[in-house]
């Protein structure tokens, strides 16, 4: 199935903004985030198609998934 | 000095009477670091009555890079008397009252009374989860925004909304801590969140309420996403 991730601030350093990522039926956020070296514990918001996820949220065909780190600073 | 054109260039942004509400109107700046001195600034200059600053630091070295009360004469001064000194300087028509200790759920009441709005200029997650709470049971709007590196975030929760908690109640450290916080960084975001302020303030409906601004100044991208 395919799926679009797209990332967020540091989240695209070194990776991208947007891929579209071919991933077996059935497959979570956590299958995206693993090869892309995100712990789930990085994760400060998972969107999926706006709403929100967690790494354990199984994905479908044509999610948009967006994945953000912990923005804090003041 | 005859200050009586201080407003002027206020107009027609801001009509009389909007200028006459935020002379009326009382902001608690919680913070005052980068996001913070910058916010004050402003809402200084603009015309709030008060402002009440909060923050239990004082200034370093290594805030000159961003913090606008930041000089090097006032390394070791308290952050917001420093901030007192210079907005007194500014438009000594606004009352600045300064807190010199960190926001505490206990003493929220207290330091927050009389307050129309609050504007959280914090730099720690959970504090931000708490002033939301707080602000929700003392029925306060508040404006916040978040900065690292080249990236923040921005957003107004109203009582009942939980937006600070959707999107800071998880994840670990934020990332300023490994990518710092340059100058441009928190000038753009608090100009943003006075942007927010000024708008709830003279009775303006706000855009940013259910939802938050993802600021990419590396991309000179400006999202905006809805909390549902």
């Amino acid at each position: 199935m395919l799926v679009t991730v797209k990332l967020f601030a540091t989240f695209r350093d070194g990776r991208f903004k947007v891929e579209e990522q071919e991933l077996p039926e059935g497959a979570s956020v956590l299958e995206v985030i693993q090869p892309l070296n995100i712990k789930p514990e990085e994760l400060a918001i998972c969107l999926r198609n706006g709403k929100d996820a967690n790494a354990d949220t199984l994905l479908k065909e044509g999610d948009v998934l967006a994945l953000f780190p912990p923005v804090g600073g003041g | 000095m005859n200050l009586e054109g201080r407003y002027e260039r206020n107009k027609k942004t801001l009509s009389d009477e909007d200028q006459h509400m935020l002379g009326n109107s009382c902001v608690a700046i919680v913070g005052c670091g980068g996001l913070g001195g910058y916010i004050a600034e402003q809402l200084a200059r603009i015309g709030v009555g008060r402002l009440v600053i909060i923050d239990g630091d004082r200034f370093e070295v290594s805030n000159l890079n961003r913090q606008i009360m930041a000089t090097e004469l006032n390394i070791g001064q308290w952050k917001a008397e420093a901030a007192q000194e210079r907005l007194s300087r500014v438009n000594s028509e606004v009352q600045v009252d300064v807190i010199r200790g960190w926001f505490k759920e206990d003493k929220a009441s207290e330091m927050l009374r009389d307050v129309d709005l609050v504007c959280d200029a914090l730099d720690s997650r959970a504090t931000r989860v708490m002033l939301e709470r707080v602000c929700h049971q003392m029925e306060l709007p508040l404006v916040y925004a978040s900065i690292a590196g080249w990236f923040g975030q921005l957003g107004v929760s109203l009582p009942g909304d939980l937006s600070v908690f959707r999107l800071f109640g998880r994840g670990e450290q934020g990332v300023e801590s490994a990518w710092g916080n340059p100058a441009f960084t928190p000038a753009v975001l608090a100009s943003l969140s006075v942007t927010e302020t000024v708008k709830l303030l003279v009775g303006r409906t706000s855009s940013l309420r259910y939802a938050w601004l993802q600021v990419d100044l590396l991309s000179m991208e400006f999202e905006r996403f809805e909390i549902q």
